[in-house]
């Protein structure tokens, strides 16, 4: 591949360390701080603009964070971790506003329902659910397989993935709204903006998807590698998925996917790790084992072209883009935290 | 995947009640100094406080394919997968699996997952047996079966609830099962820990160290004496022996040295394949005739032997001459009346004698099966082979292991399998040693014959 300018749109931000394995993290509503938990078990927020260390909390997750979901109106956020516990923090202070006990396994993922009202976590083989000052609120029956991903639907539903199955949960209630199988281990789990569209990457190096309006399915197979790493685009017409050293870009205009040919982003040399899309346009970021972050402006068909290009020191873990999507921070393996600026 | 930065792991299987967590406990309090991850269900009990010790249930996942094959260990995959960001790596992790659980996944694992195949290496799996309950577990069970076929290591537990003769009696036939494996014999799983921890597994060589016999051929016959003898009449007598009945050739003109050995071992099992002939105590042995020696009657048992020319013999008896206390004596000239009329008796010594591995009744459906070819293979005919057979077979081959001598490679192929995936990498440069080729299979119901034909048929 060749690139005009080495860097592309990235332009030179910030970067600081945590003290181990950059698990998770993500950006506050604005963008003013970066959150990032680490396989130590440590917490760090870092000023969005310089970089700045705001506060370090370390060793609050015995055994390493898990998880990090950012609460999507309030300076919040919430750390889940192998000591079986979520952490409700306060972005600013670094204060732990609620210590919730899930359970005795690891609590491997968490996420707040679209409108902040519901935080999820999920423990081994059940999901469980707080209401807005903590309180539980339900928690599910066992599933068939411990829970090996979570999403709220726009539309209010939880999903969670796990072997042979999606389960669709109200909300309120956590009665069981809709079942939609598979059987094959389901090892990742994205809802299209408008909530229809489920997909999952399978251990078997697919990606298999359902439009919940029709429990109709589909499966797209041949990927070398297993899809840990899938991303919607907001306006639900693009869908990015890794399992590979390539990233495929499947579109859903038309009567897409089904027959058409996907994208492929060719830049990678290892396994794609990570995979974000900008909150606006066309913009994906892509991380891989190799340790290379690619951003690539797509059209709608789903083909597109790099746009930037830039390295860290180690394995991607994970990408988030600042919500203005003018800046984009990496987590890698080694610790570090590189934040670059993005121009138009 | 062996790359020295990869981590070890060890399974230890074994039926409920076999010792798993004796011996695990065991492990820990031994290796002190090691950093060690112990991923066990939830019904473990392991009580050692600076392991980490992750308890997950065992989550079999089938691929849609429906191939058994692909089968993993998701547990695994999630577990393992985030120890490996931690910096302060484990130096060892030991997977504790039920009673119950079939290896094929758990092994299935490390060659499935790019991620764990990619930070990992499966050391060894260590089945534990316990030696007063396991020929029960291998009639009821095809878990049971399957956990001594996967084994690098058989920890033959609770010895001291069972007699010698029948311990020997289980470990022939778990030998029979898998003979690739190590067996080593415990009353309370107290095995050095070096016998399990760090084998290398897939080191053939020290396999093959281990063990010379290992890939003998194996001969209707136990043992073999070789007499000088001079003309005149002898008495091959034999006392009280485990069988009621011996078979025996004795061979002409034998050498001594190994290769004459060997000639006379390759003609004897010609003459083996022929039916025997019933010889009873008095009666007279034929030199050079398959004869089965009958034995059923109380106390010594006398056979004759006349010589006519000065001759070497081997004796090559269907077991061990220890075990019917086999003499053979010179007697005069005089055939022996039934009044007692006076005779010299005197012992003749063994000039040369010799053991072979010997054919076991192969009562169970598992078996092993090693080849071993020299020369050089052709990497497309060896790949179509291997390929075929695995695609046909890979179901009833829980693992194969072994080293190829590739044409136009300086250095030896290794390889390693489970069921139909194979994992393979040059290792150490041939140098000086001969090439050749030794492979080890171990399954059910294989077919020893095609499978050597089969591989025969790839080399250059």
């Amino acid at each position: 591949m060749s690139v005009d300018r080495p860097q592309g749109v990235l332009r030179r931000g910030w970067s600081a360390e945590v003290g181990d394995y950059a698990i998770a993290g993500g950006w506050t509503r604005r963008g003013e701080a970066l959150v990032v938990g680490d396989a130590a078990g440590g917490v760090y927020a870092f000023d969005g603009t310089s970089g700045a260390t705001i506060w370090t909390q370390r060793e609050v997750h015995e055994g390493g964070v898990l998880a990090v979901a950012m609460h999507p109106n309030r300076p919040e956020f919430a750390t889940a971790g192998q000591d079986g516990r979520v952490l409700v923090w306060s972005a600013a202070d670094g204060r732990v506003r609620e210590a919730l006990d899930v359970g005795n396994g690891w609590v491997e993922h968490a996420a707040w329902s679209p409108d902040g009202t519901w935080l999820a976590a999920s423990c081994s083989r059940q999901v469980h659910t707080y209401g807005p000052d903590g309180e539980k609120a339900w928690q599910s029956d066992d599933h068939p397989s411990t829970v090996s991903a979570i999403a709220w639907s726009s539309t209010g539903d939880l999903a969670t993935a796990c072997y042979g199955r999606v389960t669709f949960f109200d909300a309120s209630t956590g009665e069981v709204r809709q079942q939609l199988e598979w059987m094959g281990s389901l090892v990742s789990l994205v809802l299209s903006p408008d909530g229809d569209i489920v997909v999952c990457g399978s251990q078997d190096n697919s990606v298999h998807f359902w439009r919940r309006s029709t429990e109709q399915d589909s499966m797209m197979s041949g990927y070398p590698a297993k899809p840990s790493a899938l991303a919607f685009d907001d306006s639900g017409t693009l869908l990015a998925t890794g399992g590979g050293e390539e990233v495929t870009v499947w579109s859903f205009q038309g009567s897409g996917p089904e027959g058409t040919r996907p994208g492929v982003m060719e830049h990678h040399v290892e396994n794609v790790t990570a995979l974000a899309f900008a909150r606006r346009g066309m913009r994906l970021a892509s991380g891989a084992r190799d340790g290379d972050v690619a951003v690539w402006s797509l059209r709608r068909d789903g083909h597109g072209d790099p746009i930037g290009v830039a390295p860290v020191a180690d394995v991607v873990g994970d990408l988030y883009w600042r919500p203005d999507g003018r800046a984009l921070a990496a987590l890698d393996a080694q610790g570090g935290v590189t934040v670059w600026r993005v121009s138009k | 995947m062996d790359t020295p930065r990869n981590i070890p792991v060890t399974i230890l299987t074994g039926f409920l009640g076999s010792g798993k967590t004796t011996l695990l406990n065991r492990i820990l309090r031994e290796e002190h100094g090691k950093r060690i991850a112990v991923v066990e269900n939830e019904f473990g009990e392991v009580g050692i406080d600076q392991a980490l010790v992750i308890n997950a249930d065992e989550e079999i996942f089938e691929m849609s394919n429906g191939c058994i094959c692909c089968t993993v260990r998701g547990d695994l995959i999630r577990v393992l997968g985030n120890l490996m960001k931690r910096r302060d790596k484990f130096d060892y992790v030991l997977v504790e699996t039920t009673g119950l659980a079939d290896p094929g996944p758990v092994a299935q694992t490390f060659f499935m997952d790019d991620e764990i195949r990619a930070e990992y290496a499966l050391d060894g799996i260590v089945t534990l047996v316990d030696a007063a309950h396991i020929e029960q577990q291998l009639g009821r069970s095809d878990e049971s079966t399957e956990q001594i076929a996967f084994a690098d290591v058989l920890v033959l537990n609770k010895t001291d609830l069972v007699h010698d003769d029948a311990l020997d009696g289980l470990e022939a036939r778990l030998r029979d099962m898998n003979r690739m494996a190590r067996v080593v014999r415990s009353k309370r799983a107290e095995v050095p820990v070096d016998t399990v921890l760090n084998l290398g597994a897939f080191d053939l060589d020290e396999v093959l160290g281990r063990r010379p016999t290992f890939l003998e051929p194996e001969y209707p016959f136990e043992w073999t004496g070789v007499y000088s003898l001079d003309v005149g009449r002898y008495e091959l007598s034999l006392d009280d022996g485990p069988d009621p009945s011996m078979s025996l050739v004795v061979v002409p003109d034998q050498g001594t040295d190994d290769a004459a050995l060997r000639e006379g071992a390759e003609w004897c099992v010609r003459r083996y394949a022929e039916p025997a002939d019933l010889v009873r105590p008095g009666d007279q042995i034929r030199v050079g005739e398959h004869l089965n020696l009958e034995l059923d009657s109380p106390g010594r048992k006398p056979f004759f032997l006349e010589v006519d020319t000065p001759v070497r013999v081997g004796v090559f008896t269907q077991h061990t001459a220890e075990e019917f206390d086999l003499q053979l004596t010179k007697v005069d000239g005089a055939t022996p009346t039934a009044n007692g009329a006076p005779r010299t008796e005197e012992a003749v010594p063994v000039e040369v004698e010799r053991t072979w591995v010997a054919q076991h009744e192969h009562d169970d459906e598992v078996g092993s099966i090693a080849i071993e070819v020299e020369g050089d293979v052709d990497p497309d005919r060896l790949n179509l082979w291997l390929g075929q057979l695995l695609s046909e077979r890979g179901v009833d081959i829980f693992r194969m292991k072994g080293f190829i001598s590739l044409a136009g490679e300086s250095r030896r192929f290794v390889f390693q399998g489970v069921h139909m995936l194979f994992d393979g990498q040059p290792d150490r440069p041939w140098g000086d040693a001969p090439r050749r080729n030794q492979l080890v299979f171990i399954g059910r119901n294989l077919d020893e014959p095609s499978m050597r034909q089969g591989f025969e048929a790839c080399l250059t």
